[in-house]
């Protein structure tokens, strides 16, 4: 019954888009700047529509109705009823349905909201816009159908891979898909704004509150990723620089730098063709990154079940993208005349933007790279987190230096302010730096610079505090939580403390300025797991510090899977991270332990970050 | 300016030498060792087989006085680029060392060049 209701309502969403396309077109044919009322009244449906058919699923999924392929594939009947409703979104097909219902959301909302500009523009973003969301609904019901029905009726399901039953893990992929699935509304509207002639300022605000929403949740999409692979994975890091979280961070470096480059368009009416490219850029790479992540054509750690037949239909889907933005920018494109002086505000945010375009170069060489060795010359190689440390992280040091600096700029004249101010504050960075290696030990020259322009960003953002007027308030949040990001991370990779060795139960083991105890182990019962879980006391004979961590080895049922849970313990200071795993045929454990100092600021620093994108979009919202 | 950004480059580039002698010899070579037989882990992150027999002939040979590149060329003799996380600096790989540089040199004379566009003009 629930796969007939999906179908249907698929079908229905499929004829609503192109009916929101044709009565556009008739619309746009009529020459007053009034669009006709049922064009806003289909696409309130078409909205309604697309979220009753995604709770159709979720429906499915709560009650495993497990007549439906995707629900016996990715669910099964004992499985808590959180991580049922998570299961709609932890799978191909269902994630594409949340893919559909942003698109279309946000398509809807560019309508209603953006009253104040003509009716071309509005209405050619909707119909392109619809074009995408028809191409994601045809690729749903052809190729990825989360309604195909199975037969005979399996008793029970697969069950969701454990690593996925996880709260981080549940609000992940929502908050990723509206930062990046959200970035096609200003790829629709970047292609609007050629076809009407629509540029400039006016283009910028209409798209401005847009890419704030998308550069937030993208923001804290990451963010929850990276603190799950944090406890998940159990190996002590945060950012792997795996395929699939290069595949977010990319659109991130183009949101970044639009957002930045849409502010000289706003005030200055320059960069307007390089602000469609990067409102192009973004979107473009949001489906590359869906296509490398769900072909299966690179190896990474958490890539989705995956059919060359998916792939190959994102690729063409991909290649049109690509080529209609390059036919549009080739016979749209008029010489500008983009005048900037050298210290002005404008050229601070062009380096911005020049720093974006390396760090995005490098991530995607890094990711493709190894998928054009091996077809060329058939040898295949790795890119991982070695050579992306060593290329980008010299590079960082100059760009906090400049984001530093860059605030301090007026538009357009050529003048730095509180010069003498900037000198007194990198001398104070100087000086903390020393004070950090004198007490605690010495480290690496890059090491030392990336704290010193990190320290140097932070206390001139605080200058700032104390200095400006309100206006650059959600600036100086996101530029201080970046300076503090950096900091801690420099920080934390320069004073984590790793050890590695074999306990048995009841032994202590000293090793440095540690003492570790295995003091019990148990079997726990829970309802979709069995666990043992390990009861260790580690001491820090250095400051007196004791505490007990409880790591766990975890048997899955459905489907049967063993994994290893990390114990963390979380204070303001540091964070004790420790793993267990069995050593086959022996009574011994392996024991993972480390000591990550200052970890829980690196999440706050990202909040910030993105608090800093609500500030600006609240602003920004209130101005219009 | 044109020569600050210059300098800073080049001064930057320069560090990129001084960067490897941070860690541990040993767990810096861990970790640029992909573990073949695990999903995109290195094999200071694991704990398979594979990884504490690879990590057991790491300090075999670091023990026999190899250095770290006569490591990296044994080992990727024996199972391929594919184990190493850093790819070596070759002719096939010039282009992902040096492709991001090139990409910022050019982005700093696009710059500079707009910049002096408007300078000609005042």
């Amino acid at each position: 019954m629930l796969s007939n209701t999906g179908n249907f309502l698929l079908i229905i969403n499929i004829f609503l888009s192109s009916l929101i396309i044709f009565k556009s077109l008739n619309c746009l044919k009529i020459n007053d700047n009034l669009i006709f009322k049922n064009i806003y009244q289909i696409s309130l449906l078409q909205s309604t529509l697309v979220l009753i058919c995604f709770f159709t699923l979720v429906a499915a999924f709560i009650v495993s109705d497990f007549s439906l392929i995707t629900v016996y594939q990715n669910s099964h009947s004992l499985k808590p009823v959180f991580y049922k409703i998570s299961g709609t979104w932890g799978n191909h097909e269902g994630s594409l349905l949340l893919w559909v219902i942003i698109l279309t959301i946000f398509s809807f909302l560019f309508l209603i909201y953006n009253n104040n500009h003509p009716k071309n523009y509005r209405l050619y973003t909707l119909i392109i816009q619809n074009i995408l969301i028809l191409g994601f609904l045809i690729f749903i019901i052809f190729n990825s159908n989360p309604f195909s029905s199975i037969s005979p009726l399996p008793k029970e399901g697969l069950g969701l891979n454990p690593i996925l039953q996880d709260p981080a893990l549940a609000i992940h992929p929502p908050l990723l898909y509206v930062g990046f699935v959200g970035s096609s509304i200003y790829f629709s509207a970047a292609i609007a704004s050629m076809i009407a002639n629509y540029s400039g300022k006016f283009f910028a605000r209409s798209i401005k509150s847009w890419v704030l929403i998308s550069w937030t949740f993208q923001t804290l999409g990451i963010l929850v990723g990276s603190i799950w692979a944090y406890y998940e994975l159990g190996w002590g890091g945060f950012w792997f620089w795996d395929p699939v979280e290069n595949a977010s961070l990319l659109p991130w470096f183009a949101m970044t730098a639009l957002l930045h480059s849409l502010l000289v368009l706003e005030k200055r009416d320059t960069l307007y063709f390089w602000s469609i490219i990067l409102c192009l850029l973004t979107f473009t790479l949001s489906v590359m990154g869906t296509f490398l992540v769900r072909s299966g054509i690179l190896n990474s750690v958490h890539t989705f079940a995956n059919d060359p037949s998916r792939g190959i239909y994102i690729l063409i889907f991909l290649s049109l993208m690509i080529f209609a933005s390059i036919y549009f920018l080739f016979t749209k494109y008029k010489p500008t005349n983009d005048l900037i002086n050298s210290n002005s505000k404008e050229t601070f945010i062009l380096i911005n933007n020049w720093f974006m375009m390396f760090y995005l170069v490098t991530v995607l060489l890094g990711t493709l790279y190894p998928i054009f060795t091996d077809a060329i010359s058939n040898n295949k190689i790795s890119v991982g987190p070695p050579f992306y440390n060593s290329v980008i992280i010299p590079v960082v040091i100059a760009f906090l230096f400049f984001m530093a600096i860059g605030p301090q700029t007026k538009w357009i004249k050529n003048k730095f302010l509180n010069f003498k101010s900037l000198i007194a504050i990198l001398g104070g960075a100087i000086t903390i730096n020393l004070a950090i290696i004198h007490f605690f030990k010495s480290y690496s020259l890059i090491s030392n610079l990336i704290i010193i322009s990190s320290l140097f960003l932070i206390s001139s953002s605080f200058f700032d505090i104390l200095k400006k007027k309100k206006s650059s308030f959600p600036r100086i949040i996101s530029h201080l939580s970046f300076g503090f990001l950096i900091l801690f991370i420099g920080l934390n990779h320069n004073f984590s403390v790793e050890k590695d060795f074999n306990l048995k139960l009841g032994e202590t083991k000293k090793i440095d300025d540690y003492e570790f105890a295995l003091l019990d182990l148990k079997l726990n019962q829970e309802t979709n797991y069995k666990a043992v879980v390990g009861e260790l006391k580690v001491s820090n004979l250095a400051t007196k510090e004791k505490r007990i961590l409880n790591p766990e080895i975890r048997i899955y049922d459905n489907p049967q899977t063993l994994t290893y849970e990390a114990s963390i313990q979380t204070n303001f200071f540091r964070d004790y991270y420790l793993t267990m795993s069995n050593i086959d045929r022996s009574e011994y454990y392996n024991i993972k332990f480390q000591q990550k100092p200052l970890m829980i600021w690196i999440w706050i620093s990202v909040i910030f970050l993105s608090l800093g994108g609500f500030l600006s979009l609240f602003r920004n919202a209130k101005n219009n | 300016m044109r020569l600050k950004i210059i300098y800073i480059i080049f001064f930057f580039n320069l560090n990129l030498s001084i960067y490897s002698n941070e860690p541990s010899f040993e767990s810096t070579i861990h970790k640029n060792l992909r573990c073949l037989v695990c999903q995109g882990q290195s094999i200071a992150d694991s704990n398979s087989d594979f990884a504490l027999t690879l990590k057991m002939v790491v300090k075999d040979l670091i023990e026999q006085g190899k250095t770290e590149d006569e490591i990296y060329n044994f080992l990727s003799d024996k199972y391929g680029d594919w184990i190493l996380y850093k790819p070596k600096l070759n002719v096939e790989n010039f282009l992902l060392w040096f492709l991001p540089y090139l990409i910022l040199l050019i982005g700093g004379l696009i710059i500079l060049y707009i910049i002096r566009k408007k300078g000609k003009k005042t």
